[in-house]
């Protein structure tokens, strides 16, 4: 993209991109998200690419990599627009035949559109799908419609506009107000009020200010600022870069994890680009402000989201928390007042200076403002990014959006919150989901990882995994956390291994309470949330693991047992084939049996009978 | 400072007569409710009713306060009318009171180390939460007193002269605090320590857990004090070799090693040290600078990788991910370089280095297979993909097979949620079922 001027030439930039491109061409999408890549998204867009180039339609097709759409469960995806059709699992094979029906064509090919499985009907168009019709698309929505690696699509869709009028028409105080009163809160998992830290940055004393974007998004089950970042940078940027005129910032870091490597580079790519048109760099859009972004990389530390530990590792330190008595706005990076934001922040700033606070505030609940993005994973049908308004009840997220629970099993729990949050039960389904509510119930909003369970996973298995993670990931400064959670570790695998003591429940909730109480940072100190909600929502588990030595999701190796069932195996030999330890013996058509001796609990021939022959006791 | 000696069994005393027949012993036993501290928890009245019943016992009584006026004189009552002699107390700690009894009985005519006592309020009803245990407890710890009362031969007091001087080894913050407390209260104080500075563990510290103070504005003004104390013998570099003797009249015998400067003339300039050729001043790091084995191929390979990002230890982290990905781990000699180039501490790095879990500290094989642990992988049966990849692979995560082809790994979350679980080997993304995991990395081996 040619350099912007000042603006009122941005403006002018962007009608010259629209005059190069035809309104009514076509246009084929293909999701590219990491989710899609795996599934052969790559693959698919080459295929897209020479079959278009081999009928000449270069000039009349546009063949757009974006990124993540959010209907990872069914990827590759291929929208074909301006008709909206949504394309599933689509193969390279597929290329030839959507080429010549949709794109040359006005027709479908029909077996490769998504089929409700409520009604059983096939659904033409992606808004029309249960899983998209549902949301409210704020953020995610854009990520369809641009390739994140080129800036023009993203100022082609209006991007920037809000920087122009931000830097336009606002004063920085102006900003900050707006931002204030949208009700904006962070979604990095804390809650607190943009606005507010925004405020006490700007009234801390010192001339140097820093701004930080949290992409340290370690909470395992949460993938959406990746896909923000991998599918619409400059978004991010474009919130950073109007942060950073109202708290009159020069220097903005960017902290990625380095398990995203296309994240860091598309949003390196992102950087070059905007410094390239003269929005970000020396004298943005000719007014005079100045600001740049630096790519910081992490280096896989859980901790590092926390923010003293996050300033650290910039600074090139162990990222080991310090205690907060004086908060990063004030003293943060390089002792400097710095504000800190998570991606799914940032990038609804430039919504709300565009639309206005009220639009923004108008969304969602009395304490929770706007739309917050969920990972929907786990035993649910449709697996993805949703966007949603806040408020909307776990139900409908799981049974309208989700599609329900997979392979006709039963739910059993959410967890939401990351390893910091806690697992509701399902007569809590109806809770409308914003901040207050879910820290009522035991969890937390977190960054959205929201996993669903259904019965055949074990909640004290659960627990004992989240315990085991923080573990490993404690930093190991302070005390309570990093022996605190070695015991509650221990305790839960003596339970899961059938050495379950009354006691332990007791414990549990003692250490737990000590941890809350005396952890440094909110790693520690929020750590017990898995555990104690699963000690509230489902204490007949760990009574069945303890006083009958039972696991009744059949997870707990040690309390479980593999047999065959004679009336439903049908002697196909599959099992006996995949054993690793040669524990199942049969003739082929006549009833297996597994000798138990030999039998390492693995779980293998379940996973491969087709026949359900397989039961765990 | 020893008070106390055995006194030879025909010096006397209530045990023997005068003829030296050894009499049975007859012991009094005297339970202490003290209030309620031990009466709410013990049932002392059946401690009193069990200990009648052991051996020798001739009388056993409970009183409210044993170490009331009315509750001494109760021992002393008992001494003249049944002829004790030995006496139990069963109540505090013998910290507490143990001096108030034995002068009870000593004015009754008993020598005084003929008492004993049961400490049944501090180690028993303060402690315990149930009743009967703890009374069960306390009949125990009477039973075992009232056995070392039947042994016990009385004991006279004469001074003897002692050596007044102590001995700490030892020049961390303790052994400092120690030396300055005697020496305060008037003592000579050979203060042993075998480094040539004292000061200790702390002196490496920078803050202390939990109030984050700084530890070099507590430690040092105790070693000022310790080095100019009057009553303070400083013995550093320096080790004890025996120590021999009792209580009162030790002999210790301290190994200074050998030194070749002048300590009372030695400013600790320093200029030697960094003068000296052969540098082997003990305890002194060893000098930053660049490796002695590092190739000349490796300091360009490095070089290149510190010019991208610039000399600045702000970006430690960032060049040590790009040094992991150049060797794939990161080397010793390379941790020392890039050390040396940033003017960071080697300590500092290997700090960063071992935090991270991105960065390996050993060699790694030529394919790094991840398994996603993440919540989402966890639920649909990643702990079992695992498994079946450590079974084929024949090693642990964390581990390198033997011929360097593979390195198995876990990650916590490689945001592929939706499709968990998921492997990814090099930077291929692969959903797999568990079951599924041999015949995913079957295809790398065959390729």
């Amino acid at each position: 993209m040619r350099h912007v001027k000042d603006i009122a030439d941005l403006e002018r930039a962007r009608r010259e991109i629209m005059k190069g491109r035809d309104p009514d061409a076509r246009v084929v999408a293909i999701c590219c998200g990491t989710g899609c890549i795996a599934c052969g998204g790559l693959t698919v867009a080459d295929a897209f690419r020479s079959e278009v180039d081999s009928r000449a339609l270069a000039s009349k097709v546009r063949v757009l990599t974006t990124g993540c759409h959010g209907f990872c469960e069914r990827g590759p995806l291929v929208v074909v627009q301006p008709a909206g059709i949504l394309y599933q699992q689509v193969k390279p094979d597929d290329v030839a035949e959507i080429v010549e029906t949709s794109v040359e064509g006005d027709d479908l090919v029909e077996r490769l559109l998504y089929v409700d499985s409520a009604s059983g009907e096939k659904i033409v168009r992606e808004e029309d799908v249960p899983f998209y019709k549902h949301q409210t698309r704020l953020i995610l929505g854009r990520n369809g419609a641009l390739d994140p690696t080129s800036v023009e699509d993203y100022v082609a869709i209006g991007g920037y506009g809000s920087l122009a009028k931000a830097l336009d028409a606002m004063t920085p105080d102006e900003i900050v107000a707006t931002v204030k009163a949208s009700g904006l809160r962070g979604r990095g998992g804390g809650g607190f009020s943009t606005g507010r830290k925004w405020e006490s940055c700007l009234k801390a004393p010192g001339d140097v200010r820093y701004l930080i974007c949290n992409a340290d998004e370690g909470d395992p089950g949460a993938y959406m600022d990746r896909s923000i970042l991998e599918g619409n940078p400059h978004s991010v940027l474009e919130g950073m870069v109007i942060g950073a005129f109202a708290l009159g910032v020069t220097d903005g870091y960017i902290y990625v994890r380095e398990e995203y490597p296309l994240a860091v580079a598309n949003f390196t790519r992102a950087l070059d680009d905007a410094r390239a048109a003269g929005l970000l760099g020396v004298n943005i859009l000719g007014t005079g402000f100045s600001f740049d972004v630096a790519v910081a990389r992490g280096g896989g530390a859980f901790v590092c989201g926390e923010s003293t530990a996050l300033m650290a590792s910039i600074e090139g330190l162990p990222g080991e928390p310090r205690p907060k008595h004086i908060h990063t706005v004030e003293r943060g990076l390089r002792q400097r007042p710095t504000v800190l934001n998570n991606v799914e922040t940032w990038a609804n700033v430039p919504l709300i200076v565009d639309k206005g606070a009220e639009w923004f505030a108008a969304i969602g609940t009395e304490g929770s403002k706007g739309t917050k993005i969920f990972s929907l994973v786990g035993k649910v049908n449709n697996t993805g990014l949703v966007e949603v308004p806040m408020g909307i009840t776990l139900r409908e997220i799981i049974d309208d959006i989700g599609g329900g629970i997979r392979g006709g099993h039963s739910f059993k729990a959410v967890q939401t919150g990351g390893p910091s949050g806690g697992c509701i039960s399902e007569d809590l389904l109806d809770l409308p989901v914003d901040f207050d509510r879910l820290a009522e119930a035991g969890s937390m909003m977190g960054s959205g990882g929201m996993i669903v369970m259904d019965d055949r996973n074990c909640m004290v298995d659960i627990a004992k995994y989240f315990v085991g993670f923080l573990k490993d990931e404690s930093c190991g400064k302070c005390t309570p956390c990093r022996e605190g959670l070695r015991q509650m570790h221990a305790i839960l695998t003596d339970i899961t291994e059938g050495r379950g003591e009354e006691r332990h429940l007791d414990e549990l909730e003692y250490i737990s309470w000590g941890l809350e109480q005396t952890a440094l940072c909110q790693l520690g100190s929020t750590a017990q949330n898995p555990v104690l909600t699963t000690l509230r929502y489902f204490r007949d588990e760990y009574r069945a693991h303890i006083e009958e030595k039972r696991c009744p999701a059949g997870v707990c190796k040690a309390l479980v047992t593999y047999s065959v069932v004679a009336d439903a195996c049908t002697g196909c030999t599959v099992c006996a084939k995949k054993c690793p330890s040669d524990a199942i013996e049969g003739e082929p058509k006549k009833v297996h049996g597994i000798v138990q001796d030999k039998c390492i609990k693995c779980g293998i021939c379940y996973e491969v009978c087709k026949f359900d022959a397989i039961a765990i006791d | 400072m020893a008070k106390e000696e055995r006194a030879p069994e025909t010096e006397g005393g209530a045990n023997a007569s005068e003829q030296g027949e050894v009499r049975e012993p007859r012991i009094g036993v005297y339970v202490c409710h003290c209030g309620i501290n031990i009466a709410y928890m013990v049932d002392v009245r059946k401690v009193a009713e069990v200990a009648g019943t052991f051996p020798n016992v001739v009388v056993a009584r409970t009183y409210p306060y044993m170490c009331s006026d009315p509750g001494q004189s109760l021992i002393r009552d008992d001494i003249e009318k049944s002829d004790l002699t030995g006496v139990v107390v069963a109540a505090c700690s013998p910290r507490m009171h143990e001096p108030t009894f034995r002068a009870a009985v000593s004015d009754a005519g008993v020598n005084p180390y003929l008492l004993d006592m049961a400490n049944i309020r501090e180690q028993c009803s303060w402690i315990h939460e149930e009743p009967e245990a703890a009374t069960e407890k306390a009949i125990d710890l009477v039973r075992a007193a009232v056995a070392r009362a039947s042994h016990l031969s009385p004991l006279v007091e004469r001074e003897v002269p002692v050596t007044p001087e102590s001995l700490v080894v030892g020049g961390g913050i303790a052994g400092i605090q120690a030396a300055l407390d005697i020496a305060e209260a008037g003592y000579r104080v050979h203060l042993v320590e075998k480094e040539p500075t004292i000061g200790g563990r702390m002196a490496q510290l920078d803050k202390t857990f939990p109030t984050l103070d700084c530890s070099a504005c507590i430690l040092t003004p105790r070693m000022v004090d310790a080095s100019r104390h009057p009553n303070i013998e400083l013995a550093t570099y320096s080790e004890v070799k025996e120590v021999e003797g009792y209580i009162g009249n030790f002999n210790a015998t301290l190994t200074r090693k050998a030194r070749y400067v002048d300590l009372e003339k030695c400013t600790n300039c320093g200029l030697c040290y960094a003068s000296c050729p052969v540098r082997n001043v003990p305890q002194l790091r060893e000098p930053v600078g660049i490796p002695r084995d590092l190739s000349e191929k490796d300091r360009t390979r490095l070089d290149a990788i510190i010019a991208d990002h610039g000399i600045d230890a702000e970006l430690l982290i960032q060049i040590l991910q790009d040094v992991n990905i150049e060797y794939n781990y990161l080397p010793v000699d390379a941790l020392k370089y890039v050390a040396f180039r940033l003017g960071v501490r080697p300590a500092t790095v290997y700090h960063v280095a071992s935090f991270y879990t991105a960065f390996s500290l050993e060699p790694r094989g030529r394919k790094i297979v991840k398994v996603c642990t993440g919540t989402a992988c966890h639920a649909r049966g990643a702990v079992r993909v695992l498994e079946e990849l450590e079974r084929r692979l024949g090693i642990g995560p964390g581990e390198t097979t033997e011929d360097m082809a593979y390195t198995l790994l876990t990650v916590n979350c490689l945001g592929c949620c939706a499709l968990g679980p998921v492997v990814v080997v090099d930077n291929d993304y692969h959903s797999v079922v568990p079951g599924d995991a041999d015949a995913m990395l079957a295809r790398y081996e065959t390729a």
